[in-house]
């Protein structure tokens, strides 16, 4: 017999190593004789889109293109550390110190753009493809270029550091900042269970995250749909097997991860809420994203079939036996 | 306010060159007159050993064996604590340890070599649950407690308030290790430039951190090691702690060749960390109303072999086990512990990702017991603008859950969104609604 | 060792190869086209699907000598010249691509699938492509890329 059941699950997700660990992020913005854009930063594109979503946040400040900006972060020899690539920082972090280095940067452009043009401190300026032009007036302009041939060496090159704020937490009561920002979601889901096979479907799947502000969304919901997918396969089929130490499925024909046939489609809720000590208020999500989605396909499991399991993954061999217990 | 390029959904700048195939990733790198280097690895859980390279040294084409003294630096490497050797010395903690690191003219001689080398291993007593690693009369894997961490939580009185509850839910749940199967298995070159810069490349999550760690196993400076972080085909936490760094770097220098190693699916599996699984007993009380009371949990995780990111996961577990709600009455112990398992560190979410299991359906318990429904449970008690959460932490911004679960609601229930409670920034919907050919070509 | 003969990539090719060489090898380490990716090296992830005589495959299961006097299609041999193939600029546009190391297979098993049957529907995508997997996108915008190649490809048909 088939089994439709629904369930939900929600979340918060503390950003950073925390707990008063300093958690450092350095960034270095520069334009070089040919009136180029370049941002150095240790930061890693492992997949989730950083190369991209990071650049657009300098191409904002300094009206410039994405695809613009000179992203230099694959080499320690040119780069400075930006830290892990890891605890939903890298947007959080990195992307603070990328922007305060680009308006550090904007800054000394706008006060050479006056010093050249003979502006007064008052004229208004507005950056738009490498130039910095007088708002209303676009006859008077200057480009980074032009800028840059007349300022000396390393007139026009920023370091900027960015440290997030947490506390050590109390080592008998747990009291402290432990992190900062928080993150939250939330997940719902409808499963079909087949209770002579234990086999489960997911009928209906929605995804709801907070994202302080949506750099990307595009790339937002690409995180949204890896991440619900990763969750189904922790909730539902990734058994590593380990026998007295020993990884028993140590290969894709008996370690299973979701396939196109497995995966679902999400519907895919962004909320934005901008955090002030943000980045344009955006706050990281690669991992927030997974979280939710277990919780809310065990207790799907629960309104189908009424049994409770308490342990992932959820086989079809345990589900069966699940099912059979309750009668 | 009105952006240009934030909230945009700009194109992949590193998307044409991964749908041509340009992408380089570190398998796909060869360099002049390379070699390649092949692990041997453990195949008990805890043992001692001595091992003899000798015949594996004589076959032609291995240009040599790396072993623990061929290490010039410190030999050891680990994210918190320096507790993995970069090549075991004389003592397996796990299988899969590395022991030796062939280094051929081919992978093919590389491979075929391991089987040469002669090991001869004594057994040690070995655990493998971490309940009983906790015990005083266990095994010991490393110094004289297995307990890596305890993390704790004390806020109000647990047990007056269990008294007052009208309702009561406890049990036990479990989550087991799972693999990030990163779809790029690891691998990496490293070779000396003419100045002397040792040069490693290979997928990683932390450059510097890798810096750091291959110079301390180096006696080298930092400035003296260059790291090149190439293609990552994907990581999610399983490409903090070092693999093959070292074993590049040490082959490099040594034999005054660039060094190339990659490893296969299964070898991939043993190298790199689990995410911990971890058991998490929890009683939960609340009010007839819902009203969340008290959380009594005690979290035990199981951090394998190695302690990797053991404290902080174990912690950020700890803090997140109350799931997002205002509970005035928490006790919280969380541990960290050693055992003879695949080692367990970073993965995707990172001890938040285990907690949900348990505390999401706690709350659907009580909200069985009491007649209610998740969503009004979860109303009653989540954090909102000026929570405080168990750690005395006042959220002072930025705090939409509840939009997130009105949001959710109507979803479920195939309702419109409601628009003024979910409060989108106001051009949000219009930006995510930019699709192919309207939005972006400015930025193709 | 023995040499073959096979057209690659609409080159004609001569390569020497070992008796134990997979076609994988070859394409890897003797064409240096390492966009064909060794993902697990059992048949099991796609990652080194190729178009072996207009079939998908994958070259980690293929003996080299096996592809004597065939054609064989990889990733570089999609699209003309600088003109990327639509399932490939689909794949950009769609925000299919992440890490990237499942994408050359991928893009690969879509354009068999496509060749097959021009038309198809969502789950016939997610039935074509299901010999690759992919850890990172969830393969929803993988999908939605097939779909819009498909459309692309018979506008312009």
């Amino acid at each position: 017999m088939k089994k439709t059941g629904k369930g939900i699950g929600i979340m918060f997700y503390g950003t950073g190593y925390g707990n008063g660990y300093p958690d450092i992020s350095r960034a270095k913005a520069k334009i070089d004789t040919d009136g180029r854009f370049t941002i150095s930063s240790g930061a890693c594109e492992v997949g989730q889109g950083a190369k991209t979503s990071l650049a657009q946040i300098p191409a904002e400040i300094l009206g410039i293109l994405t695809k613009e900006v000179i992203f230099d972060h694959e080499d320690t020899k040119t780069t400075l550390d930006a830290g892990t690539c890891a605890a939903s920082r890298q947007t959080y972090n990195t992307g603070n110190a990328m922007k305060m280095a680009s308006e550090s940067l904007k800054r000394i452009l706008e006060s050479k753009a006056r010093e050249i043009l003979n502006l007064s401190e008052e004229e208004p300026l507005v950056f738009d493809n490498h130039e910095v032009i007088v708002e209303g007036d676009p006859s008077k302009r200057i480009s980074f270029k032009q800028i840059a041939n007349t300022a000396d060496v390393g007139d026009l090159e920023v370091v900027e550091i960015f440290q997030a704020v947490t506390t050590k937490m109390n080592e008998e009561t747990g009291e402290g900042n432990p992190y900062w920002p928080y993150t939250f979601g939330a997940c719902g889901v409808e499963v079909v269970v087949d209770t002579e096979t234990g086999t489960l479907d997911i009928s209906k799947a929605i995804l709801v995250q907070d994202v302080g502000r949506a750099v990307n969304p595009k790339l937002i919901e690409g995180q949204m749909d890896g991440g619900f997918a990763m969750a189904q396969g922790y909730a539902l089929l990734e058994d590593l097997n380990i026998v007295k130490g020993e990884i028993k499925h140590h290969n894709f024909t008996k370690y299973l991860i979701p396939t196109a046939l497995d995966a679902v489609e999400v519907k895919k809720i962004i909320v934005e809420d901008p955090e002030s000590s943000a980045p344009f208020g955006a706050k990281g999500i690669g991992e927030p994203v997974m979280i939710p989605v277990a919780p809310a396909i065990l207790n799907a499991i629960y309104d189908a079939v009424g049994v409770r399991i308490t342990e992932i993954p959820v086989t079809p061999e345990k589900l069966l036996k699940a099912i059979k217990e309750v009668g | 306010m009105a952006f240009k390029v934030i909230g945009e959904n700009v194109l992949r700048v590193d998307g044409h060159t991964k749908v041509t195939g340009g992408a380089k990733y570190p398998a796909d790198l060869a360099l002049e007159n390379m070699l390649y280097g092949k692990t041997l690895r453990s195949t008990k859980a805890h043992a001692n050993f001595t091992i003899d390279t000798k015949k594996a040294e004589n076959i032609h084409g291995v240009v040599g064996v790396l072993t623990a003294k061929d290490i010039p630096g410190k030999n050891c490497h680990g994210v918190l604590f320096k507790d993995h050797e970069a090549i075991c010395e004389s003592r397996v903690r796990r299988i899969g340890d590395p022991m030796a690191v062939v280094i051929a003219e081919s992978e093919r001689i590389a491979e075929k070599a391991l089987e040469s080398i002669e090991v001869a291993y004594e057994e040690l007593a070995a655990v493998f649950d971490p309940e009983e690693a906790m015990k005083e009369e266990a095994p010991k894997i490393h110094g004289e407690d297995n307990t890596v961490f305890h993390f704790k939580i004390r806020r109000g009185n647990v047990d007056k308030a269990f008294e007052e509850a009208a309702v009561i839910v406890e049990d036990t749940y479990y989550t087991g290790a799972v693999d990030h199967a990163f779809l790029q298995p690891e691998a990496g070159i490293a070779y000396e430039e003419e100045d002397g810069t040792l040069t490693v490349i290979a997928a990683t999550q932390y450059p510097h951190f890798d810096r750091m760690d291959i110079a301390g196993a180096m006696g080298m400076e930092e400035e003296e090691i260059r790291i090149i972080n190439p293609a990552v085909g994907g990581a999610f936490g399983g490409r903090e702690d070092l693999t093959l760094q070292i074993h590049l770097a040490v082959a490099a220098k040594k034999f005054k060749r660039p060094i190339k190693m990659v490893y296969d699916r299964k070898e991939s599996f043993l190298a790199h960390c689990k995410r911990h699984p971890i058991t998490m007993h929890c009683k939960t009380a609340a009010d007839k109303d819902g009203k969340l009371l008290a959380l009594k949990t005690r979290i035990v995780g199981d951090t394998g072999a190695y302690a990797s990111w053991a404290v902080n996961v174990l912690r950020k577990a700890g803090v997140h086990i109350t799931g997002p709600y205002e509970i005035p009455n928490v006790w919280v112990d969380s541990y960290a512990v050693y055992t003879n398992n695949p080692f367990a560190g970073a993965m995707r979410g990172f001890g938040a990702t285990q907690p949900p299991i348990a505390h999401e359906q706690q709350m659907d318990r009580i909200a069985e017991k009491l007649g209610m429904d998740p969503f009004s449970i979860r109303r009653k008690n989540l954090f909102t603008l000026g929570s405080k959460t168990a750690t005395e932490q006042v959220l002072r911004e930025s705090v939409p859950l509840g939009r997130c679960l009105d949001a959710l609601e109507a979803a479920m229930n195939e309702k419109p969104l409601p628009d003024e409670n979910i409060n989108y920034l106001e051009d949000l919907k219009e930006r995510q609604a930019k699709k192919e050919g309207a939005w972006n070509e400015k930025n193709r | 060792m023995k040499t073959i003969n096979l057209k690659i990539n609409g080159r004609k090719r001569q390569i020497e190869i070992e008796e134990n060489e997979r076609l994988l090898d070859i394409i890897r380490e003797g064409f240096h086209l390492t966009g064909t990716k060794e993902g697990c090296g059992e048949g099991e992830c796609g990652a080194c699907s190729v178009l072996l005589n207009g079939k998908l495959v994958n070259a980690c299961m293929i003996m080299a000598f096996q592809a004597e006097d065939s054609e064989v299609i990889t990733i570089e041999g999609l699209g003309e010249n600088e003109k990327l193939d639509p399932i490939q600029q689909a794949f950009i546009d769609t925000g299919a691509v992440q890490c990237g190391f499942c994408t050359p297979g991928m893009v690969l098993s879509a354009k068999a699938l496509l060749m097959k049957n021009p038309t198809p529907t969502k789950q016939e995508i997610r039935r074509g492509i299901s010999g690759n997997l992919c850890r990172c996108t969830g393969y929803e915008k993988i999908v939605e890329a097939v779909e819009l190649a498909a459309k692309r490809i018979a506008e312009t048909d």
